[in-house]
C-alpha cells in the first residue's frame, strides 16, 4: 500500500484524536484545547493576511469581539439556541470587513497596519456606546437555559476542532489553487504580479474577508462557549497580539508555523502559570523574549529554521513542473514551493 | 462660550498629543522603522518620573524633565543599540516591526509586575491644578506650559536638524545609509542617536502626562495609537504636521468628549479615519 | 604603492562578480578601469570602498590591510568614492553635501573655498537643492564632495555617465588640478576614449578579469577590443 502523504496523515491522527479528546484528557483538558484550537484556528488567518498576503492587520480582534457580539446578541432577540445564529457572525463580520476594505485598502504598509487597529477601537467604542449591547456591563447568553450543559463542552470542542481543521484545509486548498498562486505571487512582488495581470485588489479583498469571516465565527464560538461578552474581551488587542506572537515565533508564511507557534504559545503560558504559579504577566514576558529572540536567531521562526536545518517536510506545497517542455526540449525537473523566500532589503 | 474653552483646551492638548507623536515621527523618518515600543516608553517615563519624584518630593514637577530627559535617552540608545540595530541588518523588512512589537510586550508586562495595575499619579504641589481666568474661560497652567514646551522642542528639533552638523549627520543618514559610510559616518551610531533622543521625547511626554492625569502600565497602548495617528496625519516624518495633526486630534477628543462623556477616543479616531482617507499620504506627504 | 589589490574575489551569493584580479595604483598616478557593463568594474570599486564584504584576496592601501575594515574606516584613512549615480542627498543643499563629504576633517588643500574654486558654478548655487540642479551641476556637486575629504585615492565610478559632453568636459579638466594637489584617481568609463587620454595607465576588465592592462597612451585598439568584448 502506498505511503499516505504527510498532510492527509496528519489530518486523520488529528481527527482521530479530536474524536477521542474528552476520554483522554478530561473536562478541563478539553477546555483547555478549546481555546488552543480556536487560537490555532484565528492565528492561521493572520498568517493568511501577513504570511500570504502581505497585509499585517493590527485589527482582526475587531471580528472577534464583532462575531461574539452577533453570536448572542442574535441569539437572545431570537430567543432560539446559539448554535443556530452562529452562522451569522462571519456573516456579519465579512460584511463588515468587506466595508472597510474599501477605505482601508487605500492604505499601504504601516498606514494600513495602523489603520486596522483604529477601525477596531472605533468599531468597540460604537458598540459600547450604542443602546441594546449592554454597554459597560456587556451582554449575556439569555438562552442558556435552551443549552444541555452536560454536552455544550464537548460540542463547542468539536466545533472548534472542525474549525481549525477546516480552516487549515481550506488554506491548503487554496494555496493549491489559482487563487493562491496569485496571491504568493502578490506577496512576493506586488508590481510583477500585477503586470501579468493577477488583480492584486481583488486577491487581498477576498484574504481579508475571508480572514475577518473565520475570526468571526472563532468569537462566535468562543463567546458562545463563555455565555458572555463585553467590549473589553470582545475588541481586546490581545487577541491579535497573541496571533501575532504564535505566528512569529513558530513561522511566518508557512502552514506548519502557526501550528507549532500555538503549541509554543500555550506551553509556555500553562508553565508559567499553572506549574510554576507565576502571575499572569510573566508568561506574556516570556513569550516576549522568546519572540524576540527568534526574530534575531531564526529570523524567519522556529519552522522554517527546522525545516531547512533537517530537510523536513510537512504540510507544505511542493509544485512539479512538468518533465519536458512543450517543444520536446529536455527541462530540468523544476518545483515551485510556497515557503517565503527571504526578501531582500528594499534599498 | 463654553464651547470656545473647548476648543482652546482641545488645542492645549493637541500640544501634548504632538508631544506624543514627534519622537515616534523622528524614529520613523530616519529609520523607516515604526516603534511600536514608543508607547509604552511613555508608560515607563511616566513611572520614572513618579520614582524620581519621590525621591525628591519638594522639588517643582518641572524639574523632573531633566533627569527624564537623560535616563530616557540612555534606554533608547542601548535598546537600540542591542537589539533594534541588529533586527535592521535582517532581510526581512517587517523584522524589526515584529522586533519592537516583541519588545513592546516585554516592557508593559515588565511595569505591571514592578508597578502594578492601580492607577497612578505625581502630586508635586499645586502645579497640575493651577489655571488662570482668560476672558471668563478657565485655562489649565499645566496644558499651557506643555504645549509651550512642544513648540520649543519641535523648534529646538528642528534648528538641531538644520542647523548643526549632527543633524546634517541625521538627515543624510536618512536620506541614503549606503553613501553616508563613504563619509566615515556609521549609520547604526547615527541610529542609536536618534532613538535616544525619541525616547527623550516620550520621556518629557510621559512627564507631562503623568502630571496631568493617572495613569497605569496600560497607558501605553492608548498613547501608542494616538502617537501612531498624530504621525501618519502630519505625514510620515514631518514635525510640524505631527503637531498640527496632534492638535486637530486634542480638539476632536475634547469636543467629542462634551457630545458625549463616554466616547472615549471615538471621535478622535473618527477624525483620523476621514483625514487619512482624504489625504492617504498625510498633511505634508511622504518623505521622498 | 600606494594601492595594490592582489587575487581578490567578490561574490553577490552564489554569484561570482570577480576573480583573481590584480591592479595596483601608485601615489599621485590615475589609472583607467574600462569594460562592458556588467564586468565587475562598479563592483571592484565597492570592494576596494569597503561596501562588499562577500570578498576574498588582499587590498592593501599605504601598507595596510584593509580588505576587512568596514567602508567607515577606510574612508577615513584616505580612500573615498565618488558612486555611480553620483548619489546626491537630496535633502542636503549644495554646501550641506559638501560638508558632509568633509565630515573626516582630513588635512589638506580641498576645502570649502577651494572646491568652490575649482566650480565657481557650485559656488552660486550653494544653497540650492540638488534636484534642482542639471546632471552635469550634480556631476560637480558629486566630485566636489569626493574631494572635500583630501583623499589620497579618489575613485570615481561612471561619474560623466548620461551627462553631456560639455559637462563632461568640465570634469575631466577637473581631474588635471586634482592630480596636481597630489590625489591618486582610479576613473571608472565605457568611454575608452575619454579614459586613456586623461590617465597613466589602463586596466580592462571582462567579466571579472583582467584582459588586458598598460600604459594609456600606447593602446593597441585592437588589442583593448578584444579585451574589452572578448572575441
Amino acid at each position: 500500500m502506498k505511503r499516505l502523504p504527510a498532510p492527509v496523515l496528519t489530518l486523520i491522527i488529528f481527527v482521530t484524536l479530536a474524536a477521542a479528546a474528552p476520554w483522554l484528557v478530561g473536562d478541563g483538558g478539553v477546555g483547555l484545547l478549546f481555546e488552543v484550537l480556536l487560537m490555532l484556528a484565528m492565528a492561521q488567518l493572520w498568517n493568511l493576511l501577513a504570511g500570504y498576503t502581505g497585509l499585517v492587520s493590527m485589527g482582526l480582534q475587531c471580528f472577534v469581539g464583532l462575531g461574539g457580539y452577533t453570536t448572542i446578541f442574535a441569539a437572545n432577540s431570537l430567543s432560539i439556541s446559539p448554535y443556530w445564529v452562529l452562522p451569522l457572525a462571519p456573516l456579519v463580520c465579512g460584511l463588515v470587513a468587506a466595508v472597510s476594505a474599501i477605505f482601508l485598502f487605500r492604505l499601504r504598509d504601516a498606514y494600513f497596519s495602523i489603520s486596522t487597529w483604529v477601525f477596531s477601537e472605533v468599531a468597540a467604542m460604537l458598540v459600547f456606546i450604542t443602546p441594546g449591547f449592554g454597554h459597560v456591563t456587556g451582554m449575556t447568553l439569555e438562552t442558556a437555559r435552551e443549552i444541555d450543559y452536560e454536552t455544550f463542552l464537548l460540542v463547542n470542542f468539536w466545533i472548534a476542532a472542525g474549525l481549525a481543521a477546516g480552516i487549515i484545509v481550506g488554506i491548503y486548498g487554496l494555496l493549491h489553487s489559482s487563487l493562491g498562486l496569485g496571491m504568493l505571487s502578490v506577496r512576493d512582488n506586488e508590481i510583477a504580479a500585477a503586470s501579468i495581470g493577477v488583480d492584486v485588489w481583488r486577491n487581498r479583498f477576498i484574504a481579508y474577508v475571508a480572514a475577518a469571516a473565520g475570526c468571526g465565527l472563532a468569537g462566535g464560538i468562543s463567546f458562545m462557549a463563555a455565555l458572555f461578552v463585553n467590549v473589553t474581551t470582545g475588541f481586546d488587542l490581545n487577541w491579535v497580539v497573541a496571533m501575532i506572537f504564535i505566528v512569529i515565533i513558530g513561522g511566518i508564511g508557512t502552514l506548519e508555523g502557526p501550528i507549532i507557534g500555538t503549541i509554543i504559545y500555550y506551553g509556555i503560558r500553562e508553565l508559567l502559570t499553572n506549574v510554576f504559579a507565576l502571575s499572569g504577566s510573566w508568561y506574556l514576558i516570556a513569550l516576549g523574549a522568546v519572540a524576540v529572540t527568534t526574530m534575531l536567531v531564526a529570523p524567519r521562526g522556529i519552522w522554517p529554521f527546522v525545516r531547512d536545518q533537517f530537510g523536513i517536510e510537512w504540510l507544505s506545497i511542493s509544485r512539479k513542473l512538468p518533465a519536458t517542455a512543450g517543444d520536446g526540449s529536455p527541462n530540468p525537473k523544476a518545483s515551485i514551493s510556497t515557503h517565503q523566500p527571504s526578501r531582500t532589503r528594499r534599498a | 462660550m463654553v464651547w470656545i474653552g473647548t476648543i482652546i483646551n482641545g488645542v492645549l492638548l493637541g500640544g501634548l498629543y504632538g508631544l506624543f507623536g514627534v519622537g515616534l515621527a523622528l524614529v520613523f523618518g530616519v529609520t523607516r522603522i515604526v516603534n511600536i515600543m514608543h508607547g509604552e516608553f511613555i508608560a515607563l517615563s511616566a513611572f520614572i518620573a513618579l520614582a524620581i519624584s519621590a525621591l525628591f518630593p519638594s522639588a517643582h514637577p518641572l524639574f523632573l524633565i531633566l533627569p527624564v530627559v537623560v535616563i530616557s535617552f540612555a534606554l533608547g540608545y542601548a535598546l537600540q543599540a542591542v537589539f533594534v540595530n541588529r533586527s535592521m541588518r535582517l532581510p526581512d523588512p517587517m523584522a524589526p516591526l515584529l522586533l519592537t512589537f516583541g519588545l513592546s510586550v516585554i516592557v508593559r508586562n515588565l511595569m505591571i509586575e514592578g508597578f502594578g495595575v492601580n492607577p497612578r499619579s505625581i502630586h508635586q504641589g499645586d502645579f497640575g491644578q493651577l489655571s488662570i481666568d482668560v476672558f471668563g474661560v478657565q485655562i489649565g497652567v499645566l496644558p499651557l506650559v506643555t504645549l509651550a514646551l512642544a513648540v520649543v522642542l519641535f523648534i529646538a528639533l528642528q534648528l538641531v536638524l538644520r542647523r548643526t552638523e549632527i543633524g546634517r549627520i541625521v538627515r543624510a543618514t536618512a536620506d541614503n545609509s549606503e553613501v553616508v559610510r563613504l563619509m566615515g559616518v556609521r549609520p547604526s551610531s547615527v541610529y542609536n542617536i536618534v532613538m535616544g533622543l525619541s525616547f527623550a521625547l516620550a520621556g518629557v511626554a510621559g512627564l507631562m502626562l503623568a502630571l496631568r492625569t493617572t495613569f497605569t502600565p496600560f497607558s501605553g497602548v492608548e498613547r501608542l495609537l494616538i502617537s501612531f495617528e498624530v504621525v501618519v496625519m502630519g505625514g510620515l516624518g514631518s514635525f510640524w504636521g505631527a503637531m498640527l495633526g496632534g492638535i486637530a486630534l486634542g480638539v476632536a477628543q475634547l469636543v467629542g468628549l462634551r457630545l458625549n462623556p463616554n466616547s472615549g477616543f471615538l471621535y478622535a479616531n473618527l477624525v483620523f479615519f476621514a483625514f487619512v482617507m482624504l489625504r492617504p499620504n498625510g498633511l505634508f506627504g511622504a518623505r521622498q | 604603492m600606494l594601492l595594490e589589490v592582489t587575487s581578490l574575489n567578490a561574490f553577490y551569493g552564489d554569484l561570482q562578480a570577480l576573480h583573481d584580479v590584480n591592479i595596483h595604483v601608485d601615489a599621485g598616478e590615475s589609472v583607467a578601469l574600462v569594460g562592458a557593463n556588467g564586468a565587475g568594474k562598479t563592483t571592484f570599486l565597492r570592494c576596494i570602498a569597503g561596501l562588499i564584504e562577500q570578498k576574498r584576496g588582499g587590498i592593501e592601501f599605504k601598507g595596510n590591510e584593509i580588505s576587512h575594515m568596514p567602508a567607515e574606516k577606510i574612508a577615513r584613512l584616505g580612500i573615498t568614492l565618488a558612486p555611480e549615480g553620483r548619489m546626491l542627498f537630496p535633502s542636503l543643499n549644495v554646501e550641506e553635501n559638501l560638508l558632509m563629504g568633509g565630515l573626516s576633517r582630513r588635512p589638506g588643500y580641498w576645502d570649502l573655498q577651494s572646491v568652490y574654486k575649482l566650480f565657481p558654478l557650485l559656488a552660486e548655487r550653494r544653497l540650492q537643492m540638488p534636484n534642482t540642479l542639471s546632471g552635469g551641476q550634480q556631476g560637480l556637486v558629486a566630485i566636489g564632495r569626493a574631494l572635500m575629504a583630501n583623499p589620497g585615492l579618489l575613485l570615481c565610478d561612471e561619474i560623466s555617465l548620461g551627462l553631456a559632453p560639455v559637462a563632461i568636459d568640465q570634469i575631466y579638466a577637473s581631474f588635471v588640478r586634482i592630480r596636481v594637489e597630489g590625489t591618486a584617481i582610479v576613473l571608472v568609463e565605457q568611454d575608452v576614449k575619454r579614459a586613456s587620454s586623461a590617465t597613466d595607465r589602463i586596466y580592462c576588465l571582462l567579466e571579472g578579469r583582467v584582459t588586458l592592462q598598460g600604459q594609456s597612451r600606447k593602446l593597441d585598439t585592437e588589442e583593448l577590443t578584444r579585451a574589452y568584448f572578448g572575441t
